[in-house]
């Protein structure tokens, strides 16, 4: 979206133009509720926190200054949503060293096969359990129509160290998948 | 003393994504280090799975609800201003009550007679006494009104 139709969208929202909000709801609705669907296995559960971002986006667009692109800012309300639905989680720090310094574990023979869907269960599950920014990250950078940059942005990553984090995440699903959830 | 295995570990996802081409020392390990290339073989099905991932879509009613619930949200906030002013205007009316009853109680109007000849006397005729002892009553009231007016008119515009 372009830079000034999306600041003429954002004024006629905050006018009060119920109009435009629905154009800005049909139009973020998919990767937001896709995003979001990504991270919460129940549909309904994802559907009421997926409204909840827009209700958050009604309420917070008086105060959104423009400073950021507004698709970012959207990004950033959803991450703030998932992190709230798991707290706990949440505060682990990108910084962290992470699981470099983990005992690697020799994956046994059985567990080879990835096609099937008890594998792509223990992925869903393995992603569930991954801290919310990389959970996003890992989530966001696979939907299409994801700008790289907004997702950067939205998690407060140097655009630099995206890719640095993403293999991070996905070193830490393999060890998952190694380890506990084998 | 770090392995060749510990040296990889940390690529094994930029070359599973094709971010990375193994070194040549490195396409040798993996070709004979069983758990390298297992792990590499793993981190491919990962890229792979999270390639070939649905993408989930919001029901046709998403839009409807979403605005719904906006609605909602307002007529809630709304009403909360609504019960606020029609309690300022409550309490609004309730000052200008007590104000004009402590204003008469003041004037000694509860000793009316008395206090009247008083005035009579000194201001000549009683309708311009009676008007003149009701002039801080019927200002402080209209101050009181047009605060409350003013309320009214910010709680409007904040509806808006």
């Amino acid at each position: 979206m372009k830079a000034s139709s999306e600041h003429e969208l954002v004024q006629r929202c905050r006018q009060g133009d119920e109009t435009a909000f629905r154009e800005l709801v049909d139009q973020y609705k998919g990767l937001v509720f896709a995003l979001i669907a990504r991270s919460i296995a129940e549909r309904a559960r994802t559907e009421e926190l997926a409204q909840d971002v827009f209700l958050k986006i009604h309420k917070g667009l008086p105060y959104f200054r423009g400073e950021s692109r507004l698709s970012t800012w959207i990004y950033r309300i959803v991450v703030n949503v998932l992190a709230q639905e798991r707290r706990d989680v949440a505060t682990v720090s990108l910084d962290e060293k992470g699981d470099d310094d983990r005992p690697r574990h020799e994956p046994a023979s059985e567990d080879r096969s990835f096609g099937d869907l008890v594998m792509k269960d223990r992925l869903q599950k393995a992603i569930a359990r991954l801290p919310v920014p990389y959970q996003v990250l890992v989530n966001g950078h696979y939907l299409k129509g994801m700008r790289y940059e907004d997702l950067a942005e939205a998690l407060n990553m140097p655009m630099g160290t995206v890719k640095t984090h993403l293999h991070r995440a996905k070193r830490q699903l393999r060890h998952l998948l190694e380890t506990e959830l084998r | 003393m770090r392995t060749h295995c510990d040296e990889l570990e940390p690529l094994i996802e930029a070359i599973a994504d094709g971010s990375l081409a193994p070194s040549a020392e490195d396409a040798g390990h993996l070709a004979s280090c069983a758990g390298c290339a297992a792990r590499l073989e793993r981190a491919r099905a990962i890229e792979s799975w999270l390639q070939m991932r649905e993408v989930a879509s919001p029901p046709a009613t998403f839009t409807a609800a979403v605005m719904a619930h906006v609605g909602r949200e307002q007529w809630r906030a709304e009403r909360a201003i609504d019960l606020g002013f029609n309690l300022a205007m409550a309490a609004g009316v309730a000052v200008i009550l007590a104000g004009a009853a402590g204003l008469a109680w003041s004037l000694g109007f509860l000793s009316i007679t008395i206090d009247l000849d008083a005035l009579r006397a000194a201001l000549d005729t009683e309708a311009t006494g009676r008007v003149l002892s009701q002039v801080q009553t019927i200002a402080m009231s209209a101050v009181l009104l047009t605060m409350a007016l003013v309320l009214w008119w910010w709680a409007e515009a904040a509806s808006d």
